[in-house]
């Protein structure tokens, strides 16, 4: 089966977790599918980059989690956002809309700018 | 915020790691069944999705390992895993751990003991309101010291009256003074006293103190008001369960103490015993009360009567500096103001009154003991040292017969940090049991010790543990694993895999390869523990020779032969008149005992504790200074002299017609006469006291009759008067008893003689004088026999290593003696082979101890009697000791390594 999904970019794992959980509180591979289908399957999201990443912002107080059950009546843990994960939310979604602007406005140059010497 | 939730989910991985771990496999579990569900729905055969999720569950372990160093508790998961591991090893062998403990467990006990000790005496802070702003004016030492002096290191109640006045840097100032004996009698009916440890206070004692009762009410600070106003009591947590069973309607009973009715209004807290470490009172009686329980001393309106000290409570932002500034002129300038003609002299010895921080309170015992806990601190941290070298080795030569191990571990990908960690790990257990065991110990020898050093006095300190103790404690045990674990951990992470795999046990490294003498880790903790060894000797060997000086001090007295009896006569009130004829009646009545040779009394007695000290002038001579006019004094019965066993020089002692109401005649000591007439016979020269002329008609041999270890004072002696005068006060009579045989014996009779002549009069102390003498020199016994059992110990243990280390080795060249023995070498050349080795590390650790002991022993100073700086007696016992029991430790190895068969040897290998 080709696969033609490419793995997140550095450190924008935290961001598109905060962000999906912030839709609503949801389990691990929950969390892993709605990336998935919303970055029309561009981006793939393995286990192995999730659950390490998950139990670190659960340490920094973003995320908590509980035990509930699933629609299929199976167990799972669920995710939900702190007060201090939706702050930390704003603070990388303005990290990354800074980021994401500057890198275009590279891409988009074409001309050399004038670099005056001081 | 975050630092909390950090802290708060990595504790909870810690704490419920079995469920943590749990919820993860399921977490994980439902990913991947989700995933296979989904890839079976998109059309993928089952065995396709199967295959697939087993690709995904590869990952799963990993992937388990990732959130596990997620959670920032892997260097826990680690250190678990290791105490698990050690705990097993140690229970494979027993054994070494069973020694390993103990050996900690009696250095670290023996540690925290002393420690809890000095904590006690030295560095605790009173159980009071914020201690630290205390203030002690007056020398805290001094805690049961009365005087009739100028001087400020005490004060009078006076002066205590004019500093609290002061006001200033401190916000109020407190006193306190000894009682002396009280004479209580909870029911005023009750035949027999009961003494009880009291201390007279000022009114605002507990207020400045911050205690507050604990029943009824303490004292408000009116008491000193007005003298003889406040007839309370306040008595102690203790006194009040001993004697009263905590009764509720004890407050405000009334009790008779020396013939005043007192009211008990209140209790103290339970944690406060007063304000003298070492001393626990029972109760309290306001200062001002003084004059009327003790009538005959008039000490209030006294302003050259000094028996209180001064707790002072510094105002808030003041500094002990600015009481300094304030406080000591004040006090210095109002001393000297009414100090007459003692003025000069007093201001050229006191330029300062002594004004020191005051959380820790006065204490007595202090003074006596600081420094010997000081030296058997060191003493006891130099055991310690040896038993980590000691265990060192062990876990050294069980590192290196667990080479093979490490190899396999290193071969299986274990990094050499992680093997260091690990056996680090195995120290600790073992520490952690030694320190456990150690604490225990201590909490038994702390009490036992101190119960050596009162020797049955009883001194009341809490020796509870405290949070510095176990502070101490734990800081030691963890030096001790670094010392003791590091060198074993290093050695066998060193291992190489390839060889030790190939070899197996039989090459691993020889501490005594073929001959050669190689310096290893071993030999080097075998040559520290014997250095250190010879300074714990030579200390200890310093400390008994004192000891022996002091006790074979001559005194001058028939030591063995005399029986104190000392009497209350002043609480029984007699008339003046009465008191003559009762001290005759009662001198013969014990004279007529079968058994006692002579019946002599004198005012202060023999090693009674009781001092006094006048001004004199010698007629014909100018004093060159105030302290050329004192000498020590007493006053003696006739027959006096002979009585005691002491010898005339010249002249004669006092008979029955010296007794004059007004003294005219003395006998005074060697040193009296050598200081002021050193080129004149003293007989017949004319002392004058008080105006008076006394001649000298006899001269005595100096006796050493309070202290064993000072050189005897000048002292004059004068007859005792049984009349109140300036210079006797017949109540103090305290009556030496000379026996034939063992003084003991006679005690029961001397008891019946003193209950015949009247049953009331309160017996304070029959005592034979041997052990007045003993206890006076007991924290000398204490430190020189306690030193001597760390020195035995300390031999003990460097004898036991150094036997390890040479049966080891021998063990390790049977081979090579085998060989030798074959080739013709003789019994006696194996022997001297093995005891050569041996010996050479003996030398190379006196060598180094030596020079070590001589800078250490310094440290001794003032706690040796007779004893050089540099004692070579000492090096040489020390040494010898050393010596011999080093070569018994080495001859045993030795004698069995010569009795090996060339055979067996050859065939070993």
């Amino acid at each position: 089966m080709a696969d033609d999904r490419q793995d997140l970019l550095q450190g924008t794992l935290e961001l598109l977790v905060l962000k999906t959980l912030a839709l609503e509180p949801m389990h691990g591979w929950g969390i892993a599918q709605r990336i998935e289908q919303m970055s029309k399957e561009t981006f793939l999201v393995t286990q192995g980059s999730l659950y390490p990443a998950l139990q670190r912002m659960k340490r920094r107080g973003w995320i908590k989690s509980a035990w509930q059950t699933t629609a299929n009546n199976r167990r799972a843990r669920y995710y939900e956002l702190t007060a201090d994960g939706r702050k930390q939310l704003d603070v990388e979604r303005t990290v990354w809309e800074r980021a994401s602007g500057a890198i275009n406005w590279i891409l988009d140059a074409n001309r050399i700018p004038d670099v005056s010497e001081t | 915020m975050s630092v909390f939730s950090d802290l708060i989910e990595r504790v909870r991985t810690i704490v419920f790691r079995k469920r943590e771990e749990a919820e993860l496999a399921e977490e994980l579990r439902f990913h991947l069944e989700m995933s296979a569900e989904q890839a079976q729905r998109a059309g993928v055969s089952e065995s396709e999705a199967k295959r697939l999720s087993a690709i995904e569950l590869g990952g799963v372990e990993r992937t388990k390992e990732d959130v596990r160093d997620a959670r920032g508790t892997r260097w826990l998961d680690d250190f678990v895993t290791d105490i698990g591991l050690a705990l097993r090893t140690i229970r494979r062998a027993p054994g070494v751990a069973v020694i390993v403990i103990g050996m900690l467990a009696i250095g670290i006990g023996a540690n925290t003991a002393i420690f809890t000790l000095i904590d006690a005496v030295v560095l605790r802070s009173l159980p009071v309101r914020e201690p630290d702003r205390l203030v002690v004016i007056g020398d805290p030492t001094m805690a049961n010291s009365t005087g009739r002096s100028t001087g400020v290191n005490a004060l009078s109640y006076l002066l205590y009256r004019d500093i609290s006045a002061l006001g200033g840097p401190l916000e109020s100032v407190l006193a306190a003074g000894p009682t002396g004996r009280l004479d209580v009698r909870i029911d005023a009916t009750a035949t027999e006293f009961e003494r009880p440890h009291g201390r007279f206070v000022s009114g605002n004692y507990f207020s400045v103190l911050g205690v507050p009762a604990f029943r009824g009410r303490v004292f408000d600070g009116t008491e000193d008001n007005a003298v003889g106003a406040a007839p309370i009591a306040v008595i102690s947590h203790r006194y009040w369960t001993r004697r009263f069973q905590q009764h509720p309607a004890t407050i405000g009973t009334t009790i008779v103490i020396n013939n005043t009715r007192m009211t008990i209004v209140g209790v103290a807290p339970e944690h406060f015993s007063g304000e003298v470490v070492g001393e626990a009172a029972d109760i309290w009686l306001p200062a001002s009360m003084r004059d009327v329980l003790k009538p005959r001393q008039l000490w209030l309106g006294q302003r050259n009567q000094i028996w209180l000290l001064a707790l002072g409570r510094l105002a808030p932002g003041a500094t002990l500096e600015q009481v300094k500034a304030t406080y000591s002129p004040f006090m210095v300038r109002t001393v000297a103001e009414y100090a007459g003609s003692r003025r000069e002299a007093f201001l050229a010895r006191n330029p300062q009154a002594p004004i020191t921080a005051g959380h820790r309170g006065f204490s007595d015992v202090r003074g006596t003991f600081q420094a010997p806990l000081l030296t058997l601190m060191i003493g006891v941290a130099l055991l310690l040292c040896i038993i980590c070298a000691n265990v060192a080795n062990l876990l050294l030569a069980r590192a290196v017969a667990r080479g093979r191990e490490m190899s396999v571990r290193l071969a299986l990908g274990a990094g050499r940090g992680r093997l260091v960690r690990l056996l680090l790990a195995e120290s600790l257990v073992l520490a952690v049991f030694g320190t456990a065991l150690g604490v225990l110990l201590a909490s038994w020898g702390s009490g036992a010790l101190l119960a050596l050093a009162s020797d049955g006095q009883g001194i009341p300190l809490d020796l509870a543990l405290n949070v510095r103790v176990l502070l101490f404690t734990v800081a030691i045990s963890c030096a001790a694993v670094v010392l003791f674990g590091l060198a074993p951990a290093v050695r066998a992470s060193r291992a190489q895999h390839a060889s030790m795999l190939r070899d197996g046990a039989r090459t691993i490294g020889s501490d005594l390869g073929g001959g050669r003498r190689r310096i290893t880790p071993t030999r080097i903790l075998i040559g520290a523990q014997v250095a250190l060894s010879v300074v714990l000797l030579v200390g200890a060997a310093m400390l008994s020779k004192s000891l022996r000086n002091v006790q074979s001090a001559e005194v001058g007295l028939d030591r063995d032969h005399l029986l104190m009896l000392d009497l209350d006569i002043e609480t029984r009130n007699y008339e003046r008149a009465r008191i003559a004829p009762i001290t005759s009646t009662l001198v013969d009545r014990i004279a007529a005992i079968p058994g006692v040779s002579a019946v002599v009394y004198s005012e202060n007695g023999i090693f009674s504790g009781t001092e006094w000290s006048t001004r004199i002038d010698i007629l014909g001579q100018a004093p060159r200074s105030d302290d050329d006019r004192l000498t020590a004094t007493d006053n003696v019965s006739p027959g006096y002299f002979s009585g005691v066993g002491a010898r005339m020089v010249a002249g004669r002692e006092f008979d029955a017609g010296d007794a004059q109401p007004i003294p005219r005649v003395a006998v005074v000591n060697e040193s009296f006469a050598k200081f002021y007439f050193p080129q004149e016979i003293a007989v017949g020269k004319t002392i004058i006291r008080d105006s008076l002329a006394i001649t000298i008609i006899g001269v005595a041999a100096d006796l050493r009759d309070h202290y064993l270890d000072r050189v005897p004072r000048r002292r004059m002696y004068t007859p005792f008067v049984p009349t109140d005068s300036n210079f006797t006060n017949p109540e103090d009579l305290r009556i030496a008893i000379r026996t034939t045989g063992d003084p003991v014996a006679v005690a029961t009779e001397v008891r019946n003689a003193v209950t015949a002549i009247d049953p009331t009069l309160p017996i304070h102390a029959i005592v034979p004088l041997s052990q007045l003498m003993r206890r006076s020199i007991q924290e000398r016994r204490l430190l020189a026999q306690l030193a001597s059992a760390f020195g035995v110990l300390a031999l003990v243990l460097a004898s036991v290593g150094l036997y390890g280390v040479m049966s080891y080795a021998i063990k390790r060249r049977t081979g090579e003696l085998g060989l030798r023995a074959a080739l013709g070498a003789q019994r006696g050349d194996v022997i001297r082979l093995v005891l050569t080795d041996a010996l050479a590390l003996v030398v190379a650790g006196v060598v180094v101890g030596v020079p070590l002991a001589l800078v250490s022993t310094r440290l001794l100073g003032a706690q040796l009697h007779g004893v050089g700086r540099v004692d070579p007696a000492s090096i040489v016992v020390a040494l010898l000791v050393l010596t011999v029991s080093a070569a018994i430790a080495g001859l045993l190895p030795a004698l069995s390594a010569s009795r090996v068969s060339p055979l067996v040897a050859l065939r070993a290998n």
